[in-house]
């Protein structure tokens, strides 16, 4: 038995977190946030694809590195709130990959390069969602009908659009998106409505199409609480800093037990996700049969989890905590976005329910 | 990273499940149902399982072939607790001297002292029961006031030990006891003091639960002898405090597999009830499905590192934490899910069978305190862990 990362893999987690910490700090997040139309940095997803980030979850033969390497870089984007749709686009390439049609390979090569971005359409109307019959129809060699929070929709290349009739390729119409930008308290985000009526390739009959919508769900469920691990790792990291410097009542603020038992629950909560998600991780690596169960566990823990530990650091900072300019309410925020999508902390406490051992007879 | 057990190690658990299914008769929970049995019956039950534990080779695995070790890891020690929890098996009655004296005998007694008695705690002819906590020290176990001064070669103790498990029915108590008033640590010793003598009175003291588990003891001048002394005069405080760590890897996997049986009755209660598909109902259950998955991947984690000789640091008082505080979660919520009925005790008519739920609820108060509780813990992890400052 053995918890710690290979070698490889903590030469990974090291090289990037020195890239992202170079290419990408804090500072970059916010003028993408702020200013960019865009929302994310496409010069730094060229890089990322051409040193092969964003074929991580492809087979080996095909360059992935395996479930593992996926969330140890997954953490680390985390622990910078790495801005654009990095996740959305790995689990796009894999499933690309596994679609035998002949244009996905094309668009797998173009996406795993980063040099063009795809993302995979799912969501339909807000509280009537039921992703085994979506109501977009493919027809005709066209997809119709809307889908909505697609994560930078906009500004993708070609999207993977869930339809009655299984999955279907949508490369960006000529004459652009008929997009709606939908703006969420993350401001790093950037969400959009889509109303479609485009030409389009179909991918894979239903069946298939929900098998593999399935694995982007287990996959995504992973990376989100992979990076909400590092969201939660680096917000403690900001508090207990903080908290050793600050003085009040002539004394440190982390000298107050208060705001030391806060801390040692928020490492309880930070460290558990680390466990559970790299337990997942290792279950969907190995392929131990438990892999949808256990990834269910970690994604319903790391939200909730997150929530208290994101949610403290900026208690414990006091009113800078509550500025734009000091960085707690950015992870708030990534944080929230990422519990809300790739299933609910409600859907998987439910999958992970049906899914328990102790639930068969 | 690699999670997995190696053949070997599953081989080992199939033994052990298989051993199990042999030779325990029937759950302890059901043991308790009994009405013919009263509190002295239900330890000699706990009794005789250990003695069969021990013939099986079962005890102190881990410890030289001499004293029933068989060369065992703590993966093994690890899986051997879990598939005895998850089977509702009794716990040893002298569960404390074996993770706890055992050790302490082991690494830092006299050949004299294992000879006499490991054995005897092994098969348990001896019971034995621990003596630190007073009623003026707890948490600060080193303000600890019992004295010990030298008579001749021996020692006379004199003092009040408290909270004392096991002590209405023990044979002998290991005591730490002050030798030194000047010296805060080095000042305390520890001693083998025999309970049947003048100058030692038990008395047991009733719990929330309605059992007397745990007692108090009076030492007036009790003798210890010169040989009873484990390590040298002052050694106590150390020896104590090394010996918690040697057990740190046995528990890892038994929270878990104990509370998802307890889970499993939950399950079968509630769709008796009927209940089970109510969306509020499956949100709790499944909260708490997950809560202990993930209990158990912390406790995986600690035992990876253990078997690859990472010393385990902050994960221990994170596990104790853990475990403790999610018992009272988990009992909490069965009790409110099962309605009035979660409410009746064991003997009871109309009571559930499979699990001692009103028992559970009150017994799950007890972890957070004992085995240095979740303050002292959150203490730990602040200090040891963060490095928070320290107040002026
Ligand atoms: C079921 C049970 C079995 C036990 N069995 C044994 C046994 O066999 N042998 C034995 O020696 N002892 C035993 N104990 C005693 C146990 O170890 C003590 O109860 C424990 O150490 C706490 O000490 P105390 O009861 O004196 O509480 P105190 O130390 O007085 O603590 C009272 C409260 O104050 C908190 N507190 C104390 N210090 C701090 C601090 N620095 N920061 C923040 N909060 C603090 C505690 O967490 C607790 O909530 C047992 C206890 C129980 C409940």
């Amino acid at each position: 038995m053995q918890f710690d990362l290979n070698e490889d893999q903590a030469l990974l987690r090291r090289s990037t977190r020195e890239f992202l910490e170079k290419e990408a700090p804090l500072a970059e997040t916010r003028v993408v946030m702020e200013e960019s139309a865009e929302g994310y940095a496409k010069n730094l997803y060229a890089q990322l694809g051409d040193l092969g980030y964003a074929g991580l979850l492809l087979s080996e033969e095909e360059g992935g590195l395996g479930a593992i390497a996926f969330a140890v870089v997954m953490a680390e984007m985390g622990r910078v709130a790495f801005p654009g749709p990095f996740l959305d686009l790995t689990l796009a390439v894999q499933m690309l990959a596994n679609c035998p049609e002949a244009s996905a390979r094309e668009w797998q090569d173009r996406a795993g390069a980063g040099s063009a971005l795809v993302v995979i359409a799912q969501g339909e109307d807000i509280g009537s969602t039921d992703p085994a019959s979506p109501s977009v129809v493919f027809e005709d060699n066209r997809v119709r009908g809307s889908k909505v929070f697609v994560p930078f929709g906009a500004q993708a290349d070609a999207l993977i659009v869930s339809t009655a009739q299984g999955l279907a390729l949508v490369p960006r119409p000529g004459a652009g998106w008929n997009a709606m930008p939908l703006t969420t308290l993350d401001h790093a985000q950037r969400f959009v409505r889509l109303n479609f009526d485009d030409e389009a390739i179909r991918l894979t009959d239903p069946e298939s199409g929900a098998a593999l919508l399935a694995d982007a769900l287990r996959l995504g469920a992973l990376g989100a609480s992979a990076q909400m691990f590092g969201i939660m790792e680096r917000s403690l990291e900001i508090a207990v800093a903080y908290t050793s410097e600050r003085e009040a009542f002539g004394a440190p603020i982390g000298s107050f037990q208060a705001l030391q038992h806060r801390c040692a629950d928020m490492l309880i909560q930070t460290e558990s996700t680390r466990s559970a998600t790299f337990r997942a991780a290792w279950a969907e690596e190995t392929g131990t049969g438990e892999a949808a169960y256990l990834s269910s566990v970690a994604k319903a823990w790391a939200g909730p989890a997150g929530r208290f530990v994101c949610g403290q650091t900026i208690q414990l900072l006091g009113g800078v905590g509550f500025t734009w300019e000091y960085d707690p309410h950015i992870y708030l925020k990534r944080l929230k976005t990422l519990e809300q999508f790739h299933g609910s902390t409600a859907w998987h406490i439910e999958n992970a329910l049906a899914n328990a051992p102790l639930m068969e007879a | 990273m690699d999670l997995c057990f190696t053949d070997a190690q599953i081989q080992f658990q199939s033994e052990v499940r298989d051993w199990i299914g042999a030779h325990l008769e029937r759950p302890f929970t059901s043991e308790v149902r009994d009405s013919a049995h009263d509190a002295n019956s239900l330890v000699e039950v706990r009794r005789s399982w250990q003695k069969k534990l021990n013939d099986a080779g079962y005890l102190g695995m881990r410890w030289a072939t001499e004293w029933g070790g068989r060369g065992a890891t703590e993966v093994e020690e690890a899986i051997l607790q879990a598939e005895l929890n998850r089977a509702d098996a009794p716990v040893i009655p002298n569960f404390l001297g074996v993770s706890l004296l055992g050790p302490a005998l082991i690494h830092h007694g006299s050949e004299e002292q294992r000879r006499r008695f490991i054995p005897k705690m092994l098969s348990a002819d001896e019971i034995w029961c621990q003596g630190f906590s007073e009623p003026g020290s707890g948490s600060d176990l080193a303000s600890l006031r019992t004295r010990a001064e030298p008579d001749g070669d021996n020692f006379r103790i004199t003092g009040q030990k408290v909270w004392t498990t096991f002590g209405p029915w023990a044979d002998w108590i290991f005591v730490l006891a002050r030798t030194d008033p000047e010296d805060r640590y080095g000042g305390i010793s520890f001693f083998l003091v025999p309970i049947d003598q003048e100058g030692v009175e038990m008395r047991p003291l009733k719990q929330i639960t309605g059992e007397s588990e745990f007692g108090e003891v009076f030492f007036d001048g009790a003798l210890a002898k010169r040989e009873h002394l484990v390590g040298q005069v002052g050694e106590g405080w150390r020896i104590a405090m090394t010996v918690l760590g040697y057990e740190r890897g046995a528990s890892t996997l038994a929270s878990p597999a104990e509370y998802e049986s307890q889970l499993r009755g939950l399950v079968s209660a509630l769709e008796q009830r009927g209940t089970l598909e109510q969306p509020l109902v499956r949100e709790k259950l499944g909260r708490l499905v997950v809560e202990n998955e993930v209990m158990r991947a912390n406790g995986l984690r600690t035992l990876a590192n253990i078997a690859a000789g990472i010393a385990p640091g902050p994960e221990s008082s994170i596990q104790k934490i853990f475990w403790s505080e999610y018992h009272q979660r988990m009992t909490d919520t069965a009790v409110e899910l099962l309605g009035p009925q979660g409410q009746l005790e064991a003997r009871s008519p109309e009571s559930r069978p499979e699990i001692d739920w009103a028992y559970q609820y009150l017994w799950s108060r007890a972890g957070t305190i004992y085995s240095g509780s979740s303050e002292i813990q959150r203490n730990i992890i602040a200090k040891r862990v963060l490095h928070m400052p320290t107040a002026r």
